[in-house]
């Protein structure tokens, strides 16, 4: 990276060392990229559950193991930064009310205060970094802190800019805009107290605010209907931009839990095909299975937005994706009829990362009024009865036997293998191959059984061989008992005869005799 | 929040937001009905709609405004037991049978059912016999389908699609009822607010109530 002299792209671009440039396109592509991978979903630390690129790959608890301390001190941080924040408009405000009709310089003073702080705020972020990376002896200290401050700063940029625009659409908004936005406020500096309560509680915490911040507009601000629903979508922007990493998916909730099952639902349930959900796509053709791949896409990105609303886009851009397939495939306006198995099929397909979680954070968070009359909550709600569909389908719910479907959840046989003759005369060789040489493994499986019990058998014969062989002299030893008996007489006779050679005379010894 | 959990608008000048489920097997022409309420179109080759599931229509009857919000429901048999999660909060709800499908009108049965066991006497319920036009092959007579709709507390109602017969009649009748239950509502819990407070609250995933529910009904498809 540092022969920056020898890269052409420092050359064309004169003055940027390489690296540096290679450095923010990385970012770049970082933020906006979206992670399908499942490996970088995991939580770094290997245990077992979903990982999140805000956290630095760890999952909700690994990460407060690691990051609690940093994180408190970022919050009190942010306490102190939002106190002085608040002093500081109390007394713009102060000084707005004595020369009336100042309100927006108040707004865009305040601003400028808060730019101050920013810069401040990085620099003594910049400063604990160089503090940290001098302390060489406190190497691992200084490795469990550095990444926590980086992160903090790069969620606090998307936090800022949030702001920003907040206020800026509040400047619109004049004297009524100044009010929500210390109604907002206020709320968000009550939510960490409420932390220790259940994520229920929170979540009516915030409903009850929606509701009495539309209600203000509406009897107070006499905000005509369409711009409070304006006014809301920015508020909800504002403030779960904010809590978003506080109550998604919070360690008190068993909804990362509910995540893991239903993915590992999904998993087993990879062999559904589009003909047993009836779904009424046909993937053939080009534009249509183009529509499938984006709408998949849309369903997996929705885990990475942080605001209620824009996952519920994500949902809705979606469905519209599925409505745009159906109707290139059957050329008539879908029903429900056709959607929801369409649908079902996608987030089969898709295995959308954190589902629960994502579901359960737009219940709680999102603006009701959203949710329950318009066409997102249409959509989000056909996404609910996808994912209670595909929790308690069964055989019958496919049009399969009990025992097709239980062969196939065990994944003895796929049922993709049998219909490749039916339904796919012309896909590819690839495939064809392929389903050959599942064939032929199969055929291979079954011969390698066979030889198996075969084998077994032939142990068993061998063992009872031995056994009966065994047996049979056990049996004739038993029959004819060894007995050691005294010496037979014959015998005796002929070793007594030895035994008495000493009584016998000597041998005849041939003597010559002369003569 | 234009107007919190559909029923409660009211106040000087706010529109009434209401949400409909439209109920009923598939093939007794849910799709066309609405299609030809929103869209005032028949089997056309022309439809520019991408969808017929999710229609919205704007109304004003006697000066009061409504936005009419349609949700089209999955009729299949298999996703019987996910209708809870559809019919939540809405204020009305269209049951369509086929005038020639006696199994039409008994699926009916079982919904009403199930309506008024999940939302009580709050929910305006509607009995829709479609397809009038082929009146030779009624399998449905009207006579039963009326006394039964009387029963359970619902209109009847005798519609085509296909020859725009009794859909527009169907629908003002309704938004009329539900304008009717929403203002007894109000009155009832005063101003309004502390009935927001109840209905406010958005979709939910219900896990096991509505299932076991739907189950002592006799109507349930998971075996």
């Amino acid at each position: 990276m540092g022969g920056g002299d020898a890269h052409p792209l420092s050359q064309n671009t004169g003055r940027e060392p390489a690296w540096s440039i290679e450095k923010k396109m990385s970012l770049k592509s970082e933020r906006r990229g979206i992670h399908v991978d499942q490996s970088e979903l995991l939580c770094k630390k290997g245990c077992g559950y979903y990982g999140n690129p805000a956290w630095q790959g760890f999952c909700s608890k690994c990460w407060r193991e690691e990051y609690h301390k940093a994180r408190q001190r970022q919050i009190q941080e942010d306490w102190e930064l939002a106190e002085r924040l608040q002093r500081e408009e109390e007394e713009a405000f102060a000084s707005s009310q004595s020369s009336q009709g100042a309100q927006s310089l108040t707004f865009s003073k305040f601003e400028e205060k808060k730019t101050n702080e920013k810069t401040r705020k990085v620099t003594t972020v910049k400063k604990f970094f160089s503090a940290s990376s001098r302390a060489g002896s406190k190497k691992e200290i200084q490795e469990a802190k550095a990444p926590s401050p980086s992160i903090n700063r790069q969620t606090s940029i998307e936090t800022d800019r949030v702001t920003k625009e907040f206020i800026d659409f509040l400047k619109t908004f004049h004297k009524t805009g100044q009010e929500v936005y210390k109604q907002t406020k206020m709320f968000l500096e009550a939510m960490p107290y409420k932390r220790d309560l259940s994520i229920e509680e929170q979540s009516e915490c915030t409903q009850d605010f929606y509701q009495n911040v539309a209600e203000r507009l509406q009897t107070r601000g006499k905000v005509p209907p369409e711009k409070v629903e304006k006014m809301m979508d920015q508020i909800e922007k504002h403030i779960m931009t904010r809590l978003y990493k506080f109550v998604f998916c919070p360690e008190t909730t068993d909804d990362e839990k509910k995540d893991l099952a239903i993915q590992k639902r999904i998993r087993a349930l990879h062999w559904v095909t589009p003909q047993m959900l009836c779904v009424p796509v046909n993937e053939e053709i080009p534009e249509v299975s183009d529509m499938v791949v984006k709408a998949i896409t849309d369903i997996i990105e929705m885990d990475s937005k942080r605001v209620p609303r824009d996952k519920l886009a994500c949902i809705t851009r979606c469905s519209k994706h599925i409505f745009n397939a159906i109707k290139i495939t059957k050329n008539e306006p879908a029903s429900a009829d056709d959607f929801l198995p369409t649908l079902i099929y996608i987030v089969l397909k898709g295995n959308p990362p954190r589902l629960q979680s994502n579901i359960q954070y737009i219940t709680r968070f999102c603006n009701p009024s959203r949710l329950m009359t318009g066409e997102d909550g249409y959509y989000f709600t056909n996404l609910c009865c996808a994912v209670a569909f595909i929790e308690k389908l069964d055989a019958q719910s496919l049009n399969l036997s009990q025992e097709d479907f239980d062969r196939y959840m065990s994944g003895q046989t796929s049922p993709r293998k049998q219909e490749s003759e039916s339904w796919s005369p012309e896909a590819c060789l690839g495939v064809k191959q392929m389903y050959k040489n599942l064939d032929l493994l199969s055929q291979l499986n079954e011969r390698q059984e066979r030889i198996m019990t075969e084998a077994k058998k032939l142990e068993k014969d061998l063992i009872d061989w031995t056994d009966g062989i065994a047996k049979e002299v056990q049996d004739i030893v038993e029959k004819y008992p060894l007995e050691i008996k005294p010496p037979n007489q014959p015998l005796a006779a002929i070793d007594s005869e030895n035994v008495e050679n000493d009584k016998l005379p000597p041998p005849l010894q041939p003597q010559v005799y002369a003569g | 929040m234009a107007a919190a959990g559909g029923g409660a608008a009211a106040a000087a000048g706010r529109a009434y937001s209401f949400k409909v489920v439209l109920l009923g097997e598939g093939c007794v022409g849910k799709t066309s009905l609405v299609l030809r309420y929103c869209e005032n179109k028949f089997n056309d080759k022309h439809i520019t709609t991408l969808q017929a599931s999710f229609l919205t229509k704007k109304l004003n009857i006697g000066g009061k405004r409504v936005n009419l919000a349609i949700w089209d429901t999955a009729g299949q048999e298999r996703f019987h037991a996910l209708g809870p999660i559809y019919y939540r909060d809405s204020n009305g709800a269209i049951l369509v049978y086929d005038v020639t499908d006696e199994d039409s009108f008994q699926k009916v049965k079982n919904w009403v059912k199930e309506l008024r066991k999940m939302l009580g006497n709050e929910i305006c319920l509607c009995i829709v016999g479609n397809k009038i036009d082929l009146e030779k092959e009624r399998h449905v007579s009207i006579q039963e389908a009326e006394s039964y709709a009387e029963s359970v507390g619902a209109k009847h109602y005798h519609t085509s699609a296909k020859q725009n017969k009794g859909i527009e009649e169907l629908f003002l009748d309704l938004c009329k009822r539900m304008i009717e239950t929403a203002q007894v509502d109000e009155r009832a819990k005063g101003n309004g607010s502390s009935q927001a407070g109840a209905a406010r609250r958005g979709v939910q995933i219900i896990d096991d109530e509505p299932q076991a529910q739907s189950g002592s009904g006799g109507c349930c498809s998971s075996g």
